[in-house]
């Protein structure tokens, strides 16, 4: 029989169903996290015995000092500082660039819009491989080898057309009114672009942060090509030293590669309540 | 406060010419409601004045002041949008200091202002909240009051009630023209809506396909329309509209003068001017009770006559009555060019 409620009770709100819908996404987590599990383990593996046969989640003994030594081989702390100098400039830059250019693109007529967003589409389907002989011709001839510029210049341009295109969306699904509301209320374009456009596409924002940090954290490919001197090195240039080292002693490997996927890590776990928050604002 | 005069205003945009020929005169101080169907240009003209769209023919004046090239915050003219648009990721405080942020008022001045206006529109309890936690009525509160503080010369609205529900449109109508007529402040009040045009406007100018109709005092507007569109757009139920002949406009005896004798007329008669009781007889084909009042309608051969009556007057649908109409309540109308005679 059901009970008559009372006039004015609240109900208390029912446990959620269908937790087992999470398993999958659970699963799919596993996977991702697995190699990074094993990273860590690894790490810690005495350096110099042959490889295990089977995955080992903890390795019997500890070694700690892998790390101690990954930084003697290596000059891991000064590629670390370089990465990190050159992700510090080359992140904002890519931030303010993709999101001028995506301002603009939002705000011009539709059918300029229209061809920027062509143009953008067809430069994002050039394979980057195709630009590296043009690309270094061109940063020889203005001697800007071996200097952090190469590795920094794409930024200038947002650095990947899906940025760009990621911001002019999210500024066109503003309401246009505000961007009038703002221009009559004395604003120019660039007080607009930073006062009401880029605090309503925050979590834009936070995407292609940590999509570019993760690209120019990455990066082998530039720093190989551009940087000759060692004390320019980025991070995976030194990951690539201990690579070379022999295969008893990839824990040493592994110990560098933890230092190197740490910060992104670290950084992703700090933005993330960005992505979670609600548009609660525009409702 | 100023007065702004529209000479010779078009635009065009492609083929499409949305405003022609566009002559308007607003006084300081007045209350000019634009009013007309979807697509009239009552908001073209609207962001023409506020300089979001730039004319392609014609002038605009602010005061003294020629500002047709001038851009939008160099006017001094403050807008209430549809929307609202007010900042979503700001406090009501910062949405109606917006503007003063944007021309450096210091922070002390900006303050004062903006509890000021916060105080004449009935705000001031909202001054911390954000935009996502107020109702529809408090959100237009808040804009009114982004708009006053900076004291335009100009207050454009663009259709701020249409997103109300209808007993606060209601509300938010009276206190419009209490703030009007306490701010004495030139306001141009864009609607679709003739009924709000009507009650609000010091005086209401009606657009309708790119073109000014009529501008006048509401009562002008609704008992002289000066051509057919203006007749049957404004009033609601709209002007019973009928073609002449012989002497008479369907079931109504009409006096034509002789100098439009032989020429083709229609005749325009409002809904409460037709009376129950005498003439010739029609049937009530439908019966709308509206409370206070009852509209009736009408068949008389193939066309239809909408009347207003009292509430207690209430004929059986099927049954007949006889209609008539006093001669001084009767519009005569060209039949081609659609002007009144």
């Amino acid at each position: 029989m059901a009970r008559p409620s009372l006039p004015g009770a609240r109900r208390r709100p029912r446990p959620e169903r269908g937790g087992w819908r999470h398993i999958p996404a659970l699963a799919l987590a596993l996977v991702f996290c697995l190699p990074l599990v094993y990273m860590v383990a690894g790490s810690f593996r005495k350096a110099g015995l042959p490889p295990p046969r089977t995955p080992e989640l903890l390795p019997s003994p500890i070694a700690f000092d892998n790390y101690e030594r990954a930084f003697e081989l290596v000059d891991l702390g000064r590629h670390l500082l370089n990465s990190i100098a050159v992700a510090a400039i080359a992140v904002p830059l890519t931030i303010l660039f993709a999101s001028w250019a995506g301002f603009a693109i939002s705000r011009l007529p539709r059918r300029a819009a229209a061809a920027l967003v062509g143009i953008s589409l067809v430069a994002l389907m050039v394979p980057a491989t195709a630009l590296l002989v043009p690309r270094f011709a061109l940063f020889k001839t203005l001697g800007l080898t071996d200097t952090w510029i190469p590795l920094i210049a794409p930024s200038l341009l947002g650095t990947s057309p899906f940025y760009v295109l990621l911001y002019a969306w999210s500024f066109r699904r503003l309401p246009g009114d505000l961007f009038e509301a703002s221009r009559l209320e004395g604003l120019g374009v660039l007080g607009t672009w930073w006062r009401v456009g880029m605090p309503l596409v925050r979590p834009v924002t936070v995407a292609v942060a940590v999509l570019a940090f993760v690209f120019t954290w990455s990066n082998f490919l530039d720093p190989l090509i551009y940087l000759f001197d060692p004390d320019k090195y980025t991070l995976p240039l030194g990951l690539r030293s201990l690579a070379q080292l022999d295969r008893q002693n990839f824990p040493l490997l592994l110990a560098g590669a933890v230092v190197a996927t740490a910060p992104v890590i670290l950084a992703f776990l700090y933005v993330q309540r960005f992505f979670l928050q609600e548009h609660r604002e525009l409702g | 406060m100023a007065s702004l005069v529209l000479t010779g205003v078009g635009k065009r945009y492609g083929e499409v010419e949305a405003l022609r020929g566009l002559n308007l005169e607003v006084g300081e101080g007045e209350l000019l409601a634009l009013v007309g169907p979807s697509g009239s240009g009552k908001t073209t003209a609207l962001r023409i004045v506020a300089g979001l769209e730039q004319p392609s023919a014609g002038s605009v004046r602010i005061g003294a002041r020629d500002v047709t090239r001038v851009p939008p915050a160099a006017r001094n003219v403050s807008m209430v949008f549809q929307s609202y648009a007010l900042f979503p990721h700001l406090s009501v405080a910062e949405n109606v200091g917006f503007g003063l942020r944007a021309r450096r008022v210091s922070k002390g001045e900006a303050g004062q202002r903006v509890r000021a206006a916060a105080e004449i529109v009935g705000c001031s309890s909202l001054l911390e909240r954000k935009p996502h936690e107020l109702s529809g009525g408090e959100r237009q509160r808040v804009a009114l009051a982004r708009a006053l503080v900076r004291e335009p010369d100009l207050f454009l609205l663009d259709e701020p009630l249409s997103n109300l529900d209808a007993q606060l449109r209601v509300q938010m109508r009276a206190e419009l023209k209490r703030l009007h007529q306490r701010l004495e402040t030139t306001m141009i009040y864009v609607t679709h809506d003739q009924y709000e045009a009507l009650t609000l406007g010091d005086r209401v100018a009606v657009l309708g396909d790119g073109v000014l109709q009529q501008v006048g005092p509401p009562e002008e507007v609704y008992d002289r329309p000066i051509n057919r569109f203006v007749a049957a757009f404004v009033g609601t139920p709209a002007m019973n509209l009928l073609p002449v002949e012989g002497g008479r406009a369907g079931p109504f005896a009409v006096r034509v003068p002789a100098s439009l004798a032989g020429r083709a007329l229609e005749a325009g008669v409002r809904p409460e001017h037709v009376q129950l009781g005498t003439g010739d007889s029609v049937e009530v084909q439908l019966v709308e009770s509206a409370g206070s009042e009852t509209f009736l309608h009408l068949g008389w051969r193939e066309r239809t006559i909408v009347a207003r009556t009292g509430a207690g007057v209430r004929p059986a649908v099927g049954s007949s009555v006889t209609v008539s109409v006093a001669p001084g309540h009767v519009r005569l109308f060209d039949a081609e060019s659609g002007s009144a005679l």
